[in-house]
């Protein structure tokens, strides 16, 4: 069992640990979710009637696999439910967020490639010289400065010094640019490091010079050789990088108050709207999962060795 | 060998700092004092006074026990599960190791500060749900470790006669795996502690964490940031305090990694 039955029957076994892991934490909340959800509807004092009413309509009173099952028969067809405070349903709104947290990690991915691929090729050309110690000394800077900090330094020098940007909102494509900087710059620092290591690693292989003393030539040495190995910690990146995006863009969305992926999740949090946390969870693990399991098929295309018990 | 003296003497200065910071504190953190509001920094408050007028360097030190202090029992709680479930992995057999191993699979199946971010807003903000949802984020990469490093172990000489001997599997492990692991997961831990207190401060900035008036520095920067017109210096302080730990500790792991483990082995 090595082959792509078992990262699919992984896949599945990850998922439904996900959900069944969510649905635990929040049956155990503490507070009583059936109040929470009356105070939140009609926002004043609740009679135990109601409360009472509001427990049976949404199946909090039946026992956890019955609920369990209330929600994950409908997620399996596609149905993310409904909203418990609003009664409306999830999916519109999580598509709104989501359309608009989609440029700002697009944005922060290309600022982090456009500056962290020529930083790093500069940095091996003479390694241990200054730009290479410069572009760690950056990475390492870059790696210990959270999100929220380096967002707060650049509103205070561009939006409150310089006035050149908008600090908070959206509606433009200038108020893009403090939250993708923000993300960009972290991206940068992550992955300046990676390329560095991968490309000094890639120019240091034993077997270069074999290869052109037996005449190989520079092209296919490119292609057919430094190309496969350089390609693995690439891919590794791919799936660290889509974490640092998400993980980034919720601060910085909750920073810049923009009502993308992660001020929804905060908001339903917060309003104790536990229909909505739960779609947001299982789509990102749908969407971790998905890329583990291509970047998985990839490695082993790329490289034949890996497959043996390696998990 | 000549680096590690430096960076382990800047730690340990901030170990002191985290252990007797609220000693060297000029003032009380929570001490208000509304006719010196937002005062900027000098005289009689070295670093200014936040918004209610309270020593913003006292509150830094006092932080500090905070911020370090939980960052140091979160990494090192982690660090204690993950490794046993590692070994228990390891040593366990095929269907003990794959079962391990999803349960592994399933908690990064996450970005981990989203997760904790979530487990911490749902059991409620305060310290203890910080202190679970940091740890239940933060045991997997020592788990995949001394997996790892126990998998290469089990058919060496020396633990094999161990077994022949009819040594048992706990004696084994303590005799011969715990030896084996501490260097590789020591650099782990640097590495998680550092990602400990970015996600304290990060959680104490969304107002999961660490309650108020309780001085931390997430919860700092927090307060700081509705001033940033008035008084920018007032959000700087803590997140300088967050990047100086955070960069210290990341170097000290990085040497220290050069000094314990080979290069070639994955750390």
């Amino acid at each position: 069992m090595n082959g792509a039955a078992e990262l699919l029957l992984r896949s599945v076994v990850v998922l439904s640990g996900t959900a069944i892991l969510t649905f635990i934490l929040l049956w155990h909340a503490p507070g009583d979710p059936a109040l929470t959800i009356a105070v939140a509807r009609y926002d004043s004092v609740v009679s135990a009637d109601v409360v009472d009413r509001i427990r049976t309509e949404s199946g909090l009173d039946a026992g956890f696999w019955t609920a369990f099952s209330h929600w994950i028969t409908p997620l399996l067809s596609g149905d993310l439910g409904n909203s418990s405070v609003s009664g409306r349903p999830i999916w519109p709104e999580l598509r709104t967020a989501i359309l608009l947290t989609l440029p700002l990690a697009l944005m922060g991915l290309l600022i982090g490639l456009a500056l962290s691929i020529p930083l790093a090729i500069l940095a091996v050309r003479h390694p241990g010289g200054w730009i290479d110690r410069g572009a760690v000394a950056l990475a390492s800077l870059g790696a210990a400065m959270p999100a929220y900090w380096l967002a707060l330094l650049l509103i205070l020098a561009f939006a409150v010094k310089l006035l050149w940007f908008p600090a908070m909102g959206t509606g433009s494509a200038a108020h893009l640019v403090l939250p993708g900087l923000t993300l960009g710059l972290g991206v940068a620092a992550s992955l300046t490091r990676i390329l560095r290591s991968a490309l000094l690693e890639a120019k240091g292989a034993p077997f270069l010079p074999a290869l052109a003393r037996r005449g190989v030539g520079p092209r296919e040495r490119a292609f057919s050789h430094v190309a496969p190995h350089a390609a693995i910690p690439v891919l590794t990146v791919a799936g660290l990088e889509l974490a640092f995006l998400l993980e980034g863009a919720v601060m910085v969305e909750v920073i810049f108050a923009r009502p993308g992926l992660g001020g929804f999740l905060i908001h339903a949090i917060q309003a104790r709207d536990f229909p909505k946390v739960q779609a947001v969870v299982m789509l990102t693990a749908i969407l971790f999962v998905t890329v583990n399991l291509l970047t998985d098929l990839l490695y082993r295309l790329v490289d034949p060795r890996i497959g043996t018990r390696d998990a | 060998m000549r680096e590690l003296l430096p960076v382990l003497i800047v730690v340990g200065i901030l170990a002191a700092l985290a252990v007797f910071g609220p000693f060297i504190a000029p003032n009380p953190p929570n001490a208000i004092d509304i006719p010196n509001r937002l005062a900027p920094p000098g005289g009689e408050y070295l670093l200014g006074t936040d918004a209610m007028g309270r020593c913003i360097l006292s509150r830094l030190l006092h932080g500090a026990r905070w911020s370090l202090g939980l960052a140091f029992l979160v990494s090192t709680i982690g660090l204690i599960a993950g490794s046993v479930l590692g070994l228990v992995a390891a040593m366990g057999g095929r269907t003990v190791d794959w079962a391990v191993m999803r349960v592994t699979d399933i908690f990064l199946a996450f970005p981990d500060l989203v997760a904790a971010v979530v487990v911490a807003g749902v059991l409620g903000a305060g310290t203890s749900s910080l202190i679970f949802a940091l740890t239940v984020t933060g045991w997997m990469r020592y788990a995949r470790v001394a997996r790892g490093i126990g998998l290469g172990l089990a058919t060496r000489g020396h633990v094999v006669q161990a077994q022949l001997a009819g040594l048992s599997g706990p004696a084994i492990a303590r005799w011969h795996y715990v030896p084996a692991l501490v260097p590789s997961l020591t650099v782990v831990w640097t590495g998680m502690l550092a990602r400990a207190i970015l996600g304290i401060s990060a959680l104490g900035f969304l107002g999961f964490g660490v309650q108020p008036p309780t001085p931390e520095w997430g919860t700092m920067l927090l307060d700081a940031r509705v001033h940033i017109r008035s008084t920018p210096l007032q959000m700087i302080w803590p997140g300088m305090a967050v990047v100086f730990c955070v960069l210290a500790i990341n170097i000290t792991g990085d040497v220290l990694r050069d000094a314990l483990t080979d290069r070639d082995a994955p750390a």
